[in-house]
């Protein structure tokens, strides 16, 4: 198992509780998931996202290369910004992973992955590369930097403290790079995240990142872990590898009623992996689709899991794929796939929680809006 | 609080009071006189951490030694827990249905989960020492998790 670079900081001095992800030891919890999730909602912590894996795609088909691979229309992103969530598909149209690419320049791109995807996706890419043709470098940036995610309605405010005082005037999923911080020069700063907030994302090299770390943590800004960034996620509608997307058609439906919105898809766009059946799959209407589902305050204290059951009366029409009680909304909620034919927003489901049928209204993303 | 054990294993430490005895699931039951009260220990809180709800039995029910009484959700996962030993519950901790957080908080003090009435207090006798059940942490805990 590999450390994040800061991970004994975190521990010795922290007292971050560690735990595995993938092949990586990261920190699960700090206080505890619950208050962490709630800092984040109402003023400001931090995450150490080392774990994401960081490609550099580099070349003079960088830019085939991407709109090869991915479902979004790379065409009208402009330098210094991201590209939003996009997907990398299967040919049966399922999802390999959501990533991000910011564009750094025409022919240099960066992509952040999911951690567990990372290694899978490193040698797609390379083969993709070579059954193509396709001149590009990739390189893993993934242990050059530390990266810091800074995110809640405090956020720009944190920013500015760490020397940033430029913060505030990046739009959502611009960035800007290698500025000069206080405490020294960083590679890359984003305005993004993945927790429905506002925030940052700051790359830099571990020794300037711990110096953040503890100008953070000196500014009373308190750190957060694995845990809540997942309620966080779930509270925000984004999705997860294993949860709401994998590339087993027999498990998950095709990426059409992942419903990921934000132009994840661009239709009007042709040649990528994964189209043809994912235009069939559109042309015939998807059948399951992804909805929230919001639980009455009279429920109480549940936690709907992945795979418990969603039914209209006696008919299973759909299953959970993350669930959890919201500490904002005082409620448990969930993500689920629903029949299509059933997916009516406002109507009412029950689902089985621990063999107990509780009601749920059928809802779309978010549950929490941004402060 | 100078004679509780504290058990390390890695960079972990629990908790386990010598006032009470415990259960290879991971239930301490304190006894007094006729009475016990059961609750989960440092070890178990640790492992689940983040608790959201509590199951409680209802007052006046019976509980068997070793028999599912009902469960503890958390962010991450729901655990079952046990009865130490057979009785009739005559106290359940309510404050845990609006702060389930105090199991996290406090195990072995505020975070208690319900009280028995004890109908066979011979039981007793198989349940594990405090020792005992340190040793069973530690053994425990050397395994892999991942």
């Amino acid at each position: 198992m590999r450390g994040i670079h800061l991970l004994d900081y975190y521990v010795e001095k922290l007292g971050a509780e560690p735990g595995a992800y993938g092949d990586w030891e990261v920190p699960y919890r700090f206080s505890g998931a619950i208050e962490e999730h709630l800092e984040v909602r109402e003023r400001v912590a931090f995450f150490d996202v080392t774990h994401m894996g960081r490609l550099l795609v580099k070349g003079e088909d960088a830019f085939d290369f991407l709109q090869y691979i991915y479902t979004k229309d790379l065409k009208d992103i402009k330098q210094g910004r991201m590209s939003g969530p996009t997907l990398s598909l299967n040919d049966w149209a399922r999802v390999k992973d959501d990533e991000m690419l910011y564009k750094l320049g025409d022919h240099e791109w960066l992509i952040v992955v999911n951690a567990l995807a990372s290694g899978k996706m490193i040698e797609f890419f390379k083969r993709v590369r070579e059954e193509k043709g396709f001149k590009v470098e990739i390189t893993d940036l993934t242990n050059e930097h530390t990266m810091l995610a800074i995110q809640g309605p405090e956020s720009t405010r944190v920013m500015e403290l760490l020397g940033a005082s430029w913060a505030g005037s990046l739009k959502p999923l611009e960035f800007k790079m290698n500025e000069t911080l206080a405490v020294g020069e960083v590679y890359l700063v984003s305005r993004s995240g993945w927790t429905g907030e506002d925030g940052y994302e700051v790359w830099a090299k571990p020794d300037v990142a711990l110096r953040i770390v503890e100008a953070l943590v000196k500014a009373g800004v308190k750190p957060a872990g694995l845990i809540a960034r997942d309620t966080l996620r779930i509270e925000a509608g984004f999705v997860l590898g294993g949860n709401e997307y994998g590339e087993d058609p027999t498990r998950f439906p095709c990426a059409v009623g992942l419903r990921y919105g934000m132009g994840a898809i661009t239709w009007g766009k042709k040649g990528f992996i994964g189209e043809e059946a994912l235009r069939a799959c559109r042309r015939e209407g998807p059948r399951w689709a992804r909805y929230g589902l919001k639980f009455s305050k009279e429920a109480g204290r549940i936690v709907p899991r992945h795979g418990d059951a969603v039914y209209v009366e006696d008919i299973q029409v759909g299953w959970v794929t993350s669930g959890m009680y919201s500490p904002v909304l005082k409620r448990a909620i969930a993500q689920a796939y629903i029949d299509t034919r059933y997916a009516v927003v406002g109507e009412e489901v029950e689902v089985s929680v621990k063999g107990k049928r509780f009601e749920a209204k059928i809802v779309d993303f978010p549950f929490v809006a941004k402060k | 609080m100078s004679s509780d054990i504290i058990v390390e294993v890695g960079k972990k430490k629990y908790i386990v009071k010598r006032d009470r005895l415990y259960t290879e699931t991971d239930e301490w039951v304190k006894i007094e006189g006729n009475k016990g009260v059961v609750g989960i220990t440092d070890y178990a809180q640790k492992e689940l951490r983040d608790i959201v709800s509590v199951e409680l039995p209802e007052v006046g029910s019976t509980v068997s030694k070793g028999k599912r009484v009902g469960a503890l959700d958390s962010v991450k996962a729901t655990s079952d827990y046990y009865a130490p030993l057979s009785g009739r519950v005559t106290r359940v901790n309510e404050k845990l249905t609006e702060t389930p957080e105090l199991v996290n908080n406090d195990p072995y003090g505020e975070g208690w989960i319900f009280e028995i009435e004890l109908t066979n207090p011979g039981e007793a006798s198989s349940l594990l020492t405090p020792e005992a059940y340190a040793e069973k942490i530690k053994s425990h805990s050397a395994k892999p998790t991942h």
